[in-house]
């Protein structure tokens, strides 16, 4: 039987994480692999890492804030050196739905299997669609990755990702550390991973804060920008040496 | 009158001051509080610009032979160049110490949960 992670990364999500974790040991009964839930705790000062280790799944401490990114890449390498199949990750804020997970795995049916499905709100428009400000960035960083990488995508700043074997290797390596979403797309891109998207429904944040609000959103757009073409040159010339050339993305 | 205007007995407070930091370099090097492989072009630029001070005449004609008018022009955009090197330097240094340092924290993390897990284990068994 396959084996899948759930990857959970939490900053101060005490609010939303108790409900969440019930729900995804819920769901985890009906998925057609074993599964195995992590919770990343991102060096919170509230009691997230009491109420995830009182809920009985796996709890890994970082000492210090690394952001969103290293948190993911914590539980990327925890499943790839535990030999994983999959991992799949769920933000601790509670958006990602846990019912969907079923959907993401369902689109490894599809021949031949993606290396990543990335969970995409903006597909059917079902759920949460997030703030008009917002979705003009996406739409920004759409038109960008198609630039850049000929990636053509519909939801660049979703973060509810299944990884597959391939992912996960070329992940556990490299993995930006802050805003790392439309990133970590031209990494794979450039990878020659095979990505493709799933409809899935969001909602909206459970509990705790965005990191994206006022003048961030600003240096957001300009950091992501930039890096989303850092990252597609710099993997691109690193896999030319180690990997086949990329592969169109769906 | 020289196109470039010397003016060597006004240099010398830029010697001191040169010599008073390659003095606290020194220090701090004795007290192992910097090391000497960080600090080698940090002590290369000081030497020079001492050189620079204490022969103003010999500056003077490498600052003609580069179209600087005014020493002072010259020794400026030489202490303007240095510190743009210096601090590249220590951005190159200062982002492989943050890498190193985010896996460091990210193995310890991933240790101690396998740690807890055996413990969890063995008290179990036990």
């Amino acid at each position: 039987m396959q084996r899948l992670l759930i990857v959970i990364p939490a900053l101060n999500e005490q609010e939303a994480l108790r409900a969440l974790i019930d729900e995804v040991l819920r769901v985890r009964a009906e998925l057609p692999c074993a599964c195995e839930v992590v919770v990343v705790d991102d060096g919170s000062t509230d009691s997230t890492v009491g109420v995830a280790e009182k809920s009985g799944v796996r709890v890994v401490r970082l000492c210090r804030n690394l952001g969103i990114g290293g948190a993911v890449q914590t539980g990327l390498r925890l499943a790839y050196r535990e030999g994983f199949d999959y991992a799949v990750q769920v933000d601790g804020d509670g958006q990602h739905p846990p019912s969907e997970i079923a959907r993401l795995l369902d689109r490894l049916r599809v021949l031949p299997p993606p290396d990543m499905v990335v969970g995409s709100r903006r597909l059917e428009l079902r759920g949460y669609q997030s703030t008009p400000a917002r979705r003009l960035g996406q739409l920004w960083l759409r038109v960008w990755l198609y630039l850049v990488c000929r990636l053509r995508v519909t939801d660049p700043t979703s973060g509810f990702r299944l990884y597959g074997p391939k992912a996960l290797a070329l992940f556990q390596q490299t993995y930006a550390y802050d805003f790392p979403e439309p990133e970590s797309l031209a990494v794979a891109c450039a990878g020659g991973l095979r990505v493709v998207e799933q409809s899935v429904e969001m909602r909206q944040r459970q509990g705790g804060r965005s990191s994206i609000a006022g003048l961030t959103s600003v240096y957001y757009m300009i950091k992501v920008t930039l890096a989303v073409a850092l990252a597609y040159l710099r993997n691109g010339k690193r896999s030319r040496t180690l990997q086949p050339a990329a592969i169109p993305c769906a | 009158m020289s196109p470039v205007e010397l003016e060597a007995d006004r240099y010398w407070p830029f010697a001191v001051v040169c010599l008073v930091q390659l003095l606290l370099l020194l220090r701090l090097l004795l007290r192992e509080r910097i090391t000497l492989q960080g600090s080698i072009s940090y002590l290369g630029f000081l030497g020079l610009f001492l050189l620079a001070a204490l022969f103003p005449e010999a500056t003077g004609r490498i600052a003609r032979a580069m179209g600087f008018k005014v020493l002072s022009n010259f020794l400026f955009c030489l202490a303007i160049m240095a510190l743009a090197l210096l601090h590249l330097r220590a951005l190159v240094t200062l982002s492989r110490i943050e890498a190193r340092s985010v896996h460091l924290t990210q193995d310890l993390a991933l240790l101690e949960e396998r740690l807890d897990q055996a413990l969890d284990r063995e008290l179990t068994r036990g």
